[in-house]
């Protein structure tokens, strides 16, 4: 791969020292090539906002290496990494985090501004994104006047007014309904795709793996390898998709722990279904998870 | 104006209760800072009123005596003749003075008495109504304390134990403390069996004649005197009274610009820490740390600058309301006096904009990743 936008190489984090040392990242290596779409899960505390931290240059790894296009981020002393934060990185934040006192418009130039852009010419390029984005209605209102997918859609326009590389969005559908959501994930992918914008996104959202080229599971601070899961309808058990025993009764795949639990509810398939609703089981779960 | 430029002004006015509250912060501490000072002004003022408005350079006393006010000094009426004929001298002022107790409506009222002679000088500087005391049993009294005991020109008064009649009211010679009241000075000498005596002598030298070479004069012809510059006693009787007042009047105005300090401060502060997720985001995307401190300085600056002007035009406003209520007071607001409350507001809100900078400074943009 020679168009990789990001490279990380064995990245650790560290905070504390001695006993009370925490690891939130260890050893993560990773490359982000342009225009790919990479999202992060994981469970609360396994280190993903630590990496996305990381990766937007907010904080310096204890070890390893993270490149940009060559440029190593992670040897930069600290009063240069604003100017590559600004110029190749863009954020977009869970709850928007936009200037409450500024308008629509003044939200997204500011950040063009801050690029040493004249302040007219910011002001006409973030009218133009925002047009783009939807919001010609909205340029002179506040953001408390503003929708939650309305919010959002100034954050993004903001994280592209400095035509960045990278776009970092931290759990960028938390605060939305999942319609609002499933579209500001569609606007991304479609930005990104258009545009080769990178886009890192950590997430606890299921519904959005579909938009994203690589899903990663992070726990712990290591990326694990992602499995399916389903679960027993007999026994209730979770288990690997591909190492659990199969039936399929009336068109539907149900997975066992056991050839024992398969007789059995082949033996009486509806008793299981009805325990099962009872249960609130999901029949034949296909949920990912981590290979433990 | 770019949008970095207009953002400590658009920050401060999204949130109006707020800006009110940090102006009006300051415009009280600037008010009680200039009202204080104007007061002590004011009475440092009153204490040196009557030798500043009466002529003579020079004051003999009694020897021993540095005061005018509060002090009790006999001279003769050789002295007097004395002083008249010594060369360099052009006019010489005798004048009676007492401290007294007025019973005036039942209620006892200090006042500061002065026997002087209409012909020659002393007495009043202005007279707002009637005339001058100019024989026999007549007073002057100050106007502001006639007004407060209903007191009006032709009234007639008991002056211990005598009756006088009130025949003008003066204008100037009012103090919170203790008034004038100007009687002939041939009456005071009756009253208080002080035939021929007088207390002070206030001596004007002739053109060519300095004040210090005429004092060292009158040291050296008389015995038993002390001639002492109209400053320098002005300057003793400040140190004997006035420091009874202006320590804890000084206390007051430091008081008043320690919470004015902590008011701005505080606001300022909290203004900056409440905005912390905002500057973290700015910092976070890219902003430097300079962008971040000259907003919070402008919104200081621009705070401290409203606070202060409103603070002096209020404190205009509350002198003229005290001094209509209570005129025995007088405030007095010198341009130096407001140049120093300006300083004090501008002071005032660059601690709030040091500490507010400095949580800005502090201020990872790690954090507003956080949740």
């Amino acid at each position: 791969m020679t168009d990789f936008s990001l490279r990380v190489e064995g990245i650790s984090k560290r905070y504390g020292s001695g006993d009370t040392e925490v690891t939130a990242v260890s050893n993560i290596s990773l490359t982000v090539s342009q225009g790919e779409i990479v999202l992060i899960m994981g469970p609360s505390g396994s280190g993903k906002t630590t990496l996305l931290l990381l990766l937007g240059a907010l904080l310096k790894p204890t070890q390893g290496r993270i490149s940009l296009d060559g440029l190593d981020l992670s040897s930069l002393a600290e009063k240069a990494l604003p100017d590559i934060r600004l110029h190749q990185l863009g954020f977009v934040f869970q709850d928007f985090k936009l200037l409450s006192a500024l308008s629509v418009l003044d939200n997204v130039a500011i950040v063009a501004e801050l690029a040493g852009v004249n302040s007219k010419v910011a002001r006409r390029k973030a009218a133009s994104l925002l047009t783009e984005l939807g919001l010609a209605e909205r340029l002179n209102f506040l953001p408390e006047k503003l929708s939650g997918g309305e919010k959002q859609r100034v954050a993004i326009a903001r994280a592209l007014i400095n035509e960045p590389r990278i776009i970092l969005a931290d759990e960028p559908t938390a605060n939305l309904d999942s319609k609002i959501g499933l579209q500001i994930m569609r606007l991304l992918r479609r930005i990104a795709k258009e545009q080769g914008r990178s886009l890192i996104i950590v997430s606890h959202d299921q519904r959005i793996k579909d938009i994203a080229d690589r899903v990663l599971w992070l726990e712990d601070g290591r990326f694990k390898d992602m499995v399916t899961m389903v679960t027993d309808p007999v026994c209730g058990m979770a288990l690997e998709h591909e190492k659990a025993t199969s039936a399929v009764w009336e068109g539907q795949a149900y997975y066992f722990c056991s050839e024992g639990c398969k007789h059995e509810f082949l033996a009486n398939p509806v008793h299981f279904q009805t325990h099962q609703a009872a249960l609130s089981l999901p029949s034949a779960t296909h949920q990912e998870y981590p290979l433990g | 104006m770019s949008i970095k430029q207009s953002l400590s002004y658009r920050n401060l006015i999204q949130e109006k209760t707020r800006f009110i509250l940090s102006v009006g912060g300051i415009t009280l501490a600037v008010m009680l800072i200039l009202l204080l000072n104007g007061l002590m002004k004011g009475l440092y003022e009153q204490f040196g009123a009557y030798l500043r408005n009466t002529p003579g350079t020079v004051v003999v006393s009694q020897a021993g005596i540095n005061n005018f006010i509060g002090s009790t000094s006999t001279l003769s009426s050789d002295t007097v003749e004395t002083i008249q004929e010594i060369d360099g001298v052009s006019q010489v002022i005798p004048v009676l003075s007492q401290f007294i107790i007025l019973d005036l409506h039942d209620k006892k009222q200090p006042a500061y008495l002065i026997g002087y002679d209409s012909s020659i000088g002393g007495g009043p500087w202005r007279i707002s109504a009637g005339r001058e005391a100019q024989s026999g049993n007549e007073v002057v009294f100050d106007r502001t304390l006639a007004n407060r005991h209903q007191i009006q020109v032709n009234d007639t008064l008991n002056i211990m134990g005598e009756q006088f009649k009130v025949v003008g009211l003066s204008d100037g010679t009012a103090s919170w403390m203790t008034s004038y009241v100007f009687m002939p000075k041939a009456s005071m000498e009756t009253l208080f069996g002080l035939k021929g005596d007088t207390s002070f002598v206030l001596v004007t030298a002739d053109t060519g004649v300095t004040q210090q070479k005429l004092m060292e004069r009158l040291n050296t012809t008389l015995a038993g005197v002390h001639a002492s510059a109209e400053d320098e006693v002005i300057a003793n009787d400040l140190n004997l009274f006035a420091r009874f007042f202006s320590a804890p009047l000084q206390l007051m105005v430091g008081i008043a610009f320690l919470i004015g300090t902590l008011i701005v401060g505080l606001i300022i502060y909290t203004a900056t820490t409440e905005r912390q997720k905002e500057y973290g985001v700015l910092k976070a995307v890219g902003s430097k740390n300079n962008l971040l401190y000259r907003t919070v300085a402008i919104q200081s600056l621009i705070v401290a600058s409203l606070g202060s002007l409103a603070g002096v035009g209020l404190t205009f406003e509350v002198a003229r309301l005290i001094t209509t209520i209570r005129p025995q007071f007088l405030i007095l607001i010198e341009p130096t006096s407001i140049f120093g409350a300006v300083v004090a507001g501008m002071a005032m809100a660059s601690l709030g904009a040091f500490f507010s900078i400095w949580a800005v400074t502090r201020l990872s943009p790690a954090e507003v990743f956080r949740k």
